[in-house]
């Protein structure tokens, strides 16, 4: 069986999963909710009252071999057809903190995009999208939105600002830190869209505290051609109106791409030497 | 007769100088180093520890003459001639280089092929620099076919007033295609490993694959085989990019040697040149960095339609 890949970083908080195809979506979705079984959350979905059975979250466990008839019963799954209210905040917080109080150590939410847009505009989506962070930073919950990879880039890039726990596809993970972002997995030419995105995104944020972003790149194990036009691109703005971007603890390999492309010497980059 | 030709200041030239004495090589090296000095470039002369004493002694010291060692700058031709390359291409201010010596082609007549190769992608790779080339082949030891070869990669032949076109010589894109070049065939023998490449989401998998095939069955060092996969990744990318469905890989990993065809039925890239030359700022990358990546790629046409991209590793 497939699975995504497993890091040291913790997944908690208001992430995104970014999937390119129905089958990375499910295999994701799966993932996460195993996880969040294994760990005692309580785990809560939203999907269409009208949700296909293949599509559904039923549908996808089943698929994954995972049963959860006994979660169901006892409540520590739970699934909700998706309407206006479930999506407002007060009455997430209110489910949220009803599962703390009688015991759960931690909460799960997760829902696609295109569920929410079946109820509301992607405007009004992306505004909940931002109070979602304040659920997150405030209680032990983490919430998984489920994004089309092939959004327009200016979608993409907003879902990688307001998802304060970063974004995510099956072979990277982009994780804001305080000082920038930190990269773990591989960033090649199935995934430079989406980091750009985040670069984009997490410039756009850092130029207001002092113009330096770092980016972390001990977790990356791989960076091809495509990848490094995307550090390159997505960072470009930031680079020309005076920021900076240092890049630190690359592994010998990604330090040696970044080096064929010339990217310690370009304008607004400083690069660290590599780990041994 | 041919005429004679100066070498002209701020251009590119590279010049053959074949010789069967060492009175020979030292006159032509010397009008070289002149010529180089006299132009207010640069100098290198190269060659083993025992030559760049000789050197030494008959040319003497100057500020802009450097005296270098085979081992250290001609470990390998790809690395010699990116090395080149990137000196010139990212030097801050423009630079006139002019660098002379005897090309190490090894003990034996194997590695002539792949500095032979050298030699003529020189032209591509530092044609539009201001780079002068000299380099000294001994007729009394090489056999004749390296020779030849080396007429075929060098515009020029001779020195000072014997200084002439060379009639054999070839674009370095003809050269390729000559079996004086000796560009290898993909192994006869079944492949350790083949896939079938849908898109750019397999390209993980390509590299796991590539990888654990190279490792469980190679002797090749850690970091070259990162390297290639690095490699034959961007090779991969190109042909989902720009060849035709299917993309296909095969791999054949012996204890010192792996090799990488990848095939793809569109018209492909089809320019054996591709990414040689040092590339625009927003032109694209791939072909150009995973040559520096591996020893050797070589672009071409499959005998049924489609393209073929070689990619071997040492």
């Amino acid at each position: 069986m497939e699975s995504l890949d497993r890091r040291p970083t913790d997944w908690g908080g208001h992430v995104a999963l970014v999937h390119d195809s129905e089958r990375q979506r499910r295999i994701g979705v799966a993932d996460w909710v195993r996880r969040g079984l294994d760990l005692g959350a309580k785990v809560l979905y939203i999907e269409p009252e009208d949700a296909p059975p293949e599509r559904s979250l039923l549908g996808v466990l089943e698929e994954h071999a995972l049963r959860v008839d006994v979660a169901l019963a006892d409540g520590r799954l739970e699934i909700f057809a998706a309407s206006d209210e479930v999506y407002s905040p007060t009455w997430q917080e209110g489910v949220t903190d009803q599962a703390l109080a009688v015991g759960y150590p931690s909460v799960r939410w997760s829902g696609e995009e295109r569920t929410a847009w079946s109820v509301m505009s992607p405007a009004r989506h992306t505004e909940i999208e931002w109070e979602t962070d304040l659920l997150c930073d405030t209680r032990p919950v983490s919430i998984m939105c489920q994004y089309s990879a092939h959004l327009p880039q200016a979608a993409l890039e907003t879902v990688c600002a307001v998802h304060g726990a970063g974004v995510r596809d099956s072979q990277l993970q982009a994780l804001p830190t305080p000082e920038g972002l930190a990269l773990a997995g591989s960033a090649d030419a199935a995934n430079d869209r989406l980091l750009r995105s985040m670069l984009v995104a997490r410039a756009a944020t850092a130029a207001a505290d002092g113009g330096r972003i770092t980016v972390d790149l001990a977790e990356l194990e791989f960076l091809d051609v495509a990848g490094a036009r995307a550090l390159w691109t997505g960072t470009t703005a930031h680079r020309m109106s005076g920021g900076t971007v240092r890049l630190t603890r690359s592994l010998p390999r990604v330090d040696r791409m970044l080096r064929l492309l010339g990217v310690h010497q370009a304008q607004g980059f400083e690069m660290e030497d590599a780990l041994e | 007769m041919s005429e004679t030709v100066p070498i002209v200041n701020g251009r590119y030239s590279h010049d053959l100088l074949l010789h069967d004495s060492d009175e020979e090589l030292v006159d032509g090296t010397a009008w070289f180093v002149e010529q180089g000095l006299e132009s207010g470039g640069q100098v290198l002369v190269h060659s083993t520890e025992a030559r760049v004493a000789l050197f030494r002694e008959v040319l003497g010291t100057h500020p802009r003459l450097e005296y270098g060692l085979d081992e250290d700058l001609y470990l390998s031709p790809s690395r010699t001639l990116f090395a080149y390359q990137r000196k010139l291409a990212e030097s801050p201010r423009p630079i006139e280089l002019w660098a002379t010596g005897t090309v190490p082609l090894g003990d034996d007549a194997v590695g002539h092929p792949a500095w032979g190769r050298y030699e003529s992608l020189v032209n591509e790779v530092l044609g539009p620099y201001a780079f002068h080339g000299l380099c000294s082949y001994d007729t009394q030891v090489l056999p004749e076919r390296t020779i030849a070869a080396a007429k075929a990669a060098h515009p020029h032949v001779g020195t000072g007033d014997q200084r002439t076109a060379s009639p054999t010589y070839q674009h370095p894109a003809d050269f390729l295609a000559d079996p004086l070049a000796g560009v290898p065939d993909p192994p006869s023998g079944p492949p350790g490993a083949t896939m079938t490449i849908p898109g750019v989401h397999h390209l993980r998998q390509v590299r796991g694959l590539v990888r654990r095939t190279c490792v469980s069955s190679s002797a090749v060092a850690r970091d070259t085989v990162d390297d290639f996969v690095a490699a034959v990744n961007e090779v991969v990318v190109n042909g989902l990019h720009h060849g035709g469905a299917p993309v296909r890989l095969a791999l054949w990993v012996d204890p010192a040697r792996l090799t990488c065809l990848v095939t793809d039925l569109g018209p492909g890239i089809g320019d054996r040149l591709s990414g040689y030359r040092y590339p625009d700022p927003d032109g694209p990358k791939g072909l150009w960095v995973a040559r520096q990546l591996c020893e050797d790629i070589f672009v071409g046409s499959l005998p049924d339609g489609g393209s073929g991209v070689l990619v071997i590793a040492e």
